[in-house]
């Protein structure tokens, strides 16, 4: 090797030719590479869309999310009006919060780089920190492989063909094994408390037939609600319809596994083994209950748990109130009725049968010599159709006919049945009818999505070969020969947008009379109080408001401060729930009235 | 790639009859065993030398709490057949000890350590630091269904100020409607 090598000098140059060509590194911040698909970077939440469940804090390992009250947002049902805040510092982006937020609204985007000075930067409410981060997301929730369960467990029933051939229990309830797996799909926010009107416990007593505690569950049931059976079977749920579930998924049925749990006391006394309530001594007060309904009972019962004597006047032979006359019996069966009543007067409540109050009993009487009254008198006239040849045989109210059923009597509905109407009462009349061999048709004046009944209920009748004829205005009830009903004769409607924003109206189309035969015309259309009991020197102190419901303030009491009322002649809701809840509150009313005083 | 599963099923048959094990073919492609504790070593070396699952792709572990047992599942592949088999195998939650097999394939090595660390296993004679992920570990296993990590979390991590306005859900929801909760129901209340 020579002292001066010129190759080596000048090897390193032919470098130079690279000059001038683009290079194969990228060039930052304008070309990042782009993340994995299911990369998990910062959170980002759609305010709109997320409950305040709280389902994301609660499964958090690290205690990174809070949830927080935020401007301009308010509670409302089937929302908390809380909203999710992450500690950055704490969160390890294991995305547990997103795989279990039931409305998945809260997801994690593909930003990953966040620099702040300050610490305190690194807590963040999703959603308002990052609006804009919604265009951004990469890890997603998916119904079908969370950990969240969004089917419902289903229950069974009798087949449709063989339900109508009896009035055998259609609803054959959980097994034990089925609840507890329905129940551990609950998340326990609790948002169904809130539209509940009776305010029951759900989460809690959910949790309770979850881990296998159904003692537990049916004491926590019956802390306000003395009927529960009864919702267990035929409520109007509210609860189901805010679910957090419900928004991705089947809600949980609350409404069944209230039913499995007083299912496991098959008796009254079992009941009281198991909810062993604590009856205080005589306080000395006398109450008195005019009417044997959801309101009237619960009343009752909790009054004389608080050592009231406690009396109830009704009117019929049997205690029940609408469940009983009004609910037929493949839906709320008779022996499931006594059970409770069984129960509640084995605690101390009395019951005096066919004694209607302004008939049998004056109220003046009731009034004197009790400490308290109260009224539940429930919502037994029905409206009329208003239209022609209502009044012949073969037309009768769908809750007269209920009653006849249920009471054990016979009536004759022939071969053909129009129902008119489309509550859950319009569906009762028509299952029944079905059950007695006969034709169905429901008229209807809206659309099935408009229909006020429960939609199991709808299921059910369709289920059943019901026939539901929808935008149908009946016009005229056609009289035969005999004198009896023939056929009906209606219009058929077009659904037009209400300008107030209200909910699409009918408008009948002209010339579209149709002509329907049949043998029977049940009217559904709603029902109204009944206040002959009440004499004319109370009503300037107990008013009765136009649409015939009793004012009353928070705790049930009336303008006359010893007469509570509830039920479906004092809510809008008119429904048992809705009745548990004023009897309840009236309980409340009655004691600082006059123990509290 | 034919459906009728006669590879899957040549080898799934071949070990139950040797070793007198349970199984299954789960699907195309994909063979699971369940054989005893201290037969493990003769399968995988009999799935290894004789019948060609020459790769070991991943062993790991399931806590069965509940029924107070470990799973140990080694995965192992046919390049030729292109199957995977599981080889799974259960042992006793309160003593739990495993036969080393790094043997076998020297890369369980590192899975061994793993679940020693994470699941609390022991592996007599396996060779390698104690500490394997985890510095100046002394709760316990970490991987344990019974760690609590909440409660880790709580008193490891401080709390950051700025935090105190935190609203409990349920609590909020109560509030807003006026529902009381009887003292004995809270407990199952969601925490």
């Amino acid at each position: 090797m020579s002292f001066f090598d010129l190759k080596g000098l000048l090897q390193p140059l032919t470098g130079i030719r690279q000059f001038g060509k683009k290079p194969h590194t990228i060039k930052l911040p304008d070309l990042l590479l782009n993340t994995a698909d299911r990369y998990r970077g910062l959170h980002h939440n759609d305010l709109e869309a997320c409950i305040g469940c709280g389902n994301c804090s609660t499964i958090c390992q690290n205690e990174a999310i809070d949830m927080i009250n935020l401007e301009n947002i308010e509670h409302k049902d089937g929302d908390s009006g809380l909203r999710p805040r992450v500690d950055n510092g704490r969160c390890c982006w294991c995305a547990l919060c997103v795989d279990v937020c039931p409305t998945g609204s809260l997801n994690l985007t593909k930003d990953y780089i966040f620099t702040s000075e300050d610490a305190n930067d690194f807590l963040w409410i999703p959603g308002v920190d990052n609006p804009e981060g919604n265009n951004n997301l990469s890890f997603t929730s998916d119904t079908n492989t969370s950990l969240s369960m969004y089917q419902r467990v289903p229950m069974r029933e009798l087949d449709g063909k063989e339900r109508v051939k009896s009035f055998a229990e259609v609803v054959l309830g959980y097994s034990e094994e089925e609840a507890r797996r329905e129940a551990q799909r609950c998340i326990s926010c609790g948002l169904c408390t809130n539209v509940c009107p009776d305010h029951m416990h759900i989460p809690e007593y959910i949790n309770a037939i979850a881990k296998g505690n159904d003692a537990d569950a049916l004491k926590i049931i019956y802390d306000n609600n003395p009927f529960p059976e009864m919702c267990g079977k035929v409520c109007t749920r509210r609860c189901e319809e805010v679910c957090a579930i419900e928004v991705r998924g089947e809600a949980v049925a609350i409404r069944w596994l209230k039913r499995y749990a007083t299912e496991t006391a098959p008796t009254a006394e079992k009941i009281k083994e198991i909810v062993n309530p604590v009856i205080k001594e005589s306080n000395g007060f006398k109450v008195g209950i005019i009417g044997a309904g959801p309101a009237g009972l619960t009343a009752s019962y909790y009054l004389a748990l608080r050592g009231f004597d406690v009396t109830i006047y009704e009117a019929q032979a049997h205690a029940g109130g609408m469940t009983m006359y009004g609910i037929p019996k493949y839906r709320f069966p008779l022996d499931s009725i006594d059970k409770q009543v069984d129960y509640m007067k084995s605690i101390g409540v009395k019951i005096k049968y066919n004694t209607k109050v302004g008939k049998d009993i004056s109220f003046e009487d009731l009034y004197k010599n009790n400490d308290a009254i109260f009224a539940g008198i429930g919502f037994q006239n029905a409206w009329t159709l208003g239209i022609e040849n209502e009044d012949i045989p073969g037309s009768i109210p769908a809750v007269d006919y209920l009653n006849i059923i249920n009471r054990g009597d016979s009536y004759d509905v022939g071969k053909k049945v129009v129902v008119i109407g489309g509550g859950n009462v319009a569906i009762d009349g028509a299952r029944v009818s079905k059950r007695y061999g006969a034709d169905v048709t429901i008229l209807y004046r809206r659309r099935v999505e408009d229909m006020p009944a429960d939609w199991e209920e709808i299921e059910g009748a369709e289920d059943e070969d019901i026939h539901i004829a929808t935008q149908t205005i009946p016009t005229r009830i056609i009289k035969g020969d005999d004198g009896k009903v023939k056929a009906i004769e209606y219009l058929k409607a077009n659904m037009v947008a209400d300008d107030k924003g209200g909910r699409p109206r009918p408008v009948a189309i002209e010339g579209s009379e149709t002509i329907l035969e049949c043998d029977t015309v049940i009217g559904a259309i709603g029902q109204e109080a009944d206040y002959s009991w009440l004499p004319e020197s109370f009503k300037d102190k107990i008013e009765v408001k136009r649409g015939m419901m009793i004012v009353v303030n928070e705790f049930n009491q009336t303008g006359d401060h010893k007469v509570f009322a509830g039920g479906d002649a004092v809510n809008k809701t008119a429904d048992a729930i809705s009745a548990i809840a004023d009897g309840y509150a009236a309980v409340i009313g009655i004691e600082n009235y006059l123990v509290k005083k | 790639m034919s459906n009728d599963l006669v590879l899957e099923n040549e080898i799934l048959n071949l070990i139950k009859s040797a070793f007198n094990a349970e199984g299954n073919v789960i699907k195309s492609r994909r063979v699971e065993v369940f054989v005893k504790k201290d037969q493990v070593s003769s399968v995988l070396l009999f799935a290894k030398e004789q019948r060609g699952y020459i790769h070991l792709s991943h062993s790991t572990c399931i806590d069965w709490i509940e029924e107070g047992e470990f799973e140990l599942i080694y995965s192992i592949l046919s390049p030729k057949d292109k199957i995977m088999l599981y080889v799974k195998t259960r042992i006793d939650r309160d003593n739990p000890v495993m036969e080393n097999l790094d043997g076998i394939w020297h890369q369980l090595n590192t899975y061994e350590r793993e679940m020693r660390e994470m699941y609390g296993i022991e592996f007599p004679g396996l060779i390698g630091d104690k500490e394997f992920c985890l510095e100046d570990w002394d709760e316990i296993p970490p991987m344990r269904r019974d760690f609590d990590t909440v409660e880790f979390a709580r008193k490891t991590f401080y709390q950051r100020p700025g935090r105190e306005d935190a609203k409990d859900v349920r609590k909020t929801l109560t509030e807003q409607s006026g529902e009381k909760i009887p003292d004995f129901a809270t407990k199952y209340s969601r925490e």
